[in-house]
């Protein structure tokens, strides 16, 4: 790139005052202290672009397409500006041959420096054969890369816990990120898919303070990711008072109650949506009027179905267990929940039918 | 039981939704003030930061009053960096081009920053002006 940063927002009309007031919201978003709004714009204006290498594996394309199309015109986009994209087949002009070309250079040019980013689940069935590129499996390209990387960042759910392709019953044996690399940082931005900002936020720290932000226990970036939706839900005062819709279209549906008994995994989850929202902050699922997926938490797909309700207490630590729970003894407590014991799950996998939506 | 294993908190229906949060504030902004006056710094409190309810911000604008500056930042989204009854403090609020709020502060400045024109900025101005000059 030619001249800093804000030379080069400025040729796409961004101004400066624009950047700061971003580098504010992004700040105020990672809970970090006012002033350090002004030092992430200043340290991002002129910091030297780290090579980012982007490696998509078993994937829906979800996630590139949330991260690169959140905002009309470039703010999230701006974040391209600040790295060097190195090799990213979706987004780059570039095809076979000469693409594989560009990753080896710039794993060789950065030995050591750059960032890998991946999405998708990487498969280990038939040794790695359920997902190749340019004939080598993702195991394979993903060891590989990792070794030279400075970190590893794993983007959308199925790269930080397996997502999708690792529902039951796994069909291609897909693993996470994290369970290949354990001599690396990984840092997982899970979400189905996930909210851009907190990619951006990630980047953003890692330029500024030239190091990953602090993360949770499962290496989730805590400024966004430490409160439940259920904690930061708008609807939480109707929890609170006990007022629940029971069906999508009753009078408690209309008047905006808590949809916990329509199945919301709010208090289990772990991700930002309350607060960041979606589409430019113009709403949220819960806004919207449905529930929570639990799409930021490990094995989301295999929870026990998106219409039935928590069967055990509000602690984000007991999300796994909730779904063994399912799995083992369904009776009285999903009954309760879903007042029609007989559609009671008869495993923690069960086929949703239309009679669970119906309830 | 479902339900019942989970802590129900019965708020009752009806209170404002003051949460008590907003009144120690002042005193903050106080020490930030004095803080300007002596020193000469200037500093922010984020509002998304804080446990502050709709109502604790209102009463919070409310009780700060409303000044003789208002100042309207367009980039990206409106922005407003309005100057409360207290001189030297600022009640600024970002929003992006959907109009949705993305983040909110209280700051304690002579200038906000961001109203400040930067040199970098006023170069550009200039050499504009002087092509203008050259150009008629
Ligand atoms: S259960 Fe869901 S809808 Fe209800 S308050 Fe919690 S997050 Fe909001
Ligand atoms: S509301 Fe829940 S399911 Fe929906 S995107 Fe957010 S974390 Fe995922």
């Amino acid at each position: 790139m030619q001249g800093s940063l804000i030379d080069t927002l400025a040729r796409q009309g961004v101004t400066r005052r624009a950047f700061l007031k971003y580098c504010a919201t992004l700040a105020s978003m990672m809970a970090l202290p006012p002033a350090a709004g002004r030092a992430m714009a200043e340290a991002m204006a002129a910091a030297k672009r780290p090579s980012v290498i982007w490696l998509p594996f078993q994937e829906c394309t979800g996630c590139t397409e949330s991260i690169t199309r959140s905002h009309s015109p470039t703010l999230e986009g701006m974040i391209f500006d600040m790295i060097s994209l190195d090799y990213q087949e979706t987004l780059m002009a570039a095809a076979g041959h000469q693409a594989e070309e560009a990753l080896r250079h710039a794993m060789k040019e950065n030995a050591g420096k750059y960032l890998l980013i991946v999405d998708g689940s990487i498969p280990l069935g038939q040794d790695g054969a359920y997902s190749c590129i340019g004939g080598r499996s993702n195991v394979d390209l993903l060891k590989e890369a990792a070794q030279g990387a400075a970190a590893v960042i794993a983007v959308g759910t199925c790269a930080s816990f397996g997502g999708i392709p690792k529902a039951n019953p796994n069909p291609t044996g897909a693993v996470s990120v994290s369970d290949l690399v354990q001599d690396k940082p990984v840092v997982n931005i899970p979400g189905c898919p996930p909210i851009p900002v907190v990619m951006t936020g990630v980047l953003a720290h890692y330029l500024t303070f030239g190091s990953l932000p602090e993360l949770d226990d499962k290496k989730r970036p805590k400024s966004f990711f430490g409160e439940t939706i259920h904690d930061r839900c708008y609807r939480r005062p109707f929890y609170d008072q006990g007022k629940f819709a029971r069906t999508f279209d009753d009078e408690g549906a209309r008047q905006g109650w808590c949809l916990f008994e329509l199945g919301c995994k709010g208090p289990v989850t772990h991700n930002a949506c309350a607060t960041v929202k979606w589409n430019g902050g113009t709403s949220w699922p819960v806004e919207s009027g449905h529930g929570c997926l639990g799409c930021s938490e490990p094995d989301f797909w295999d929870g026990g179905g998106f219409y039935k309700a928590l069967s055990v207490p509000a602690d984000p630590l007991k999300f796994v267990a909730a779904s063994s729970v399912v799995g083992a003894g369904v009776g009285a407590a999903v009954g309760f929940a879903n007042r029609a014991s007989k559609n009671a799950a008869r495993s923690a996998h069960e086929t949703t039918t239309l009679a669970d939506l119906e309830k | 039981m479902a339900r019942d294993s989970i802590p129900l908190h019965v708020v009752p229906p009806g209170e404002p939704g003051l949460s008590g949060n907003a009144p120690p504030l002042l005193r903050e902004l106080l020490e930030r003030v004095r803080r300007l006056l002596d020193d000469g710094e200037s500093s922010a409190i984020d509002l998304s930061a804080l446990p502050l309810t709709p109502a604790d911000l209102a009463w919070l604008r409310d009780k700060l009053g409303t000044g003789e500056i208002a100042v309207t930042l367009h980039a990206h989204g409106e922005s407003t960096l309005n100057e409360t009854g207290c001189p030297g403090i600022w009640w600024v609020t970002h929003r992006n081009e959907q109009g949705a709020v993305m983040s909110q502060f209280i700051e304690a400045a002579f200038v906000p920053e961001l109203v400040k024109a930067h040199p970098r900025d006023v170069l550009t101005g200039q050499e504009y002006l002087e092509s203008m000059i050259s150009g008629c």
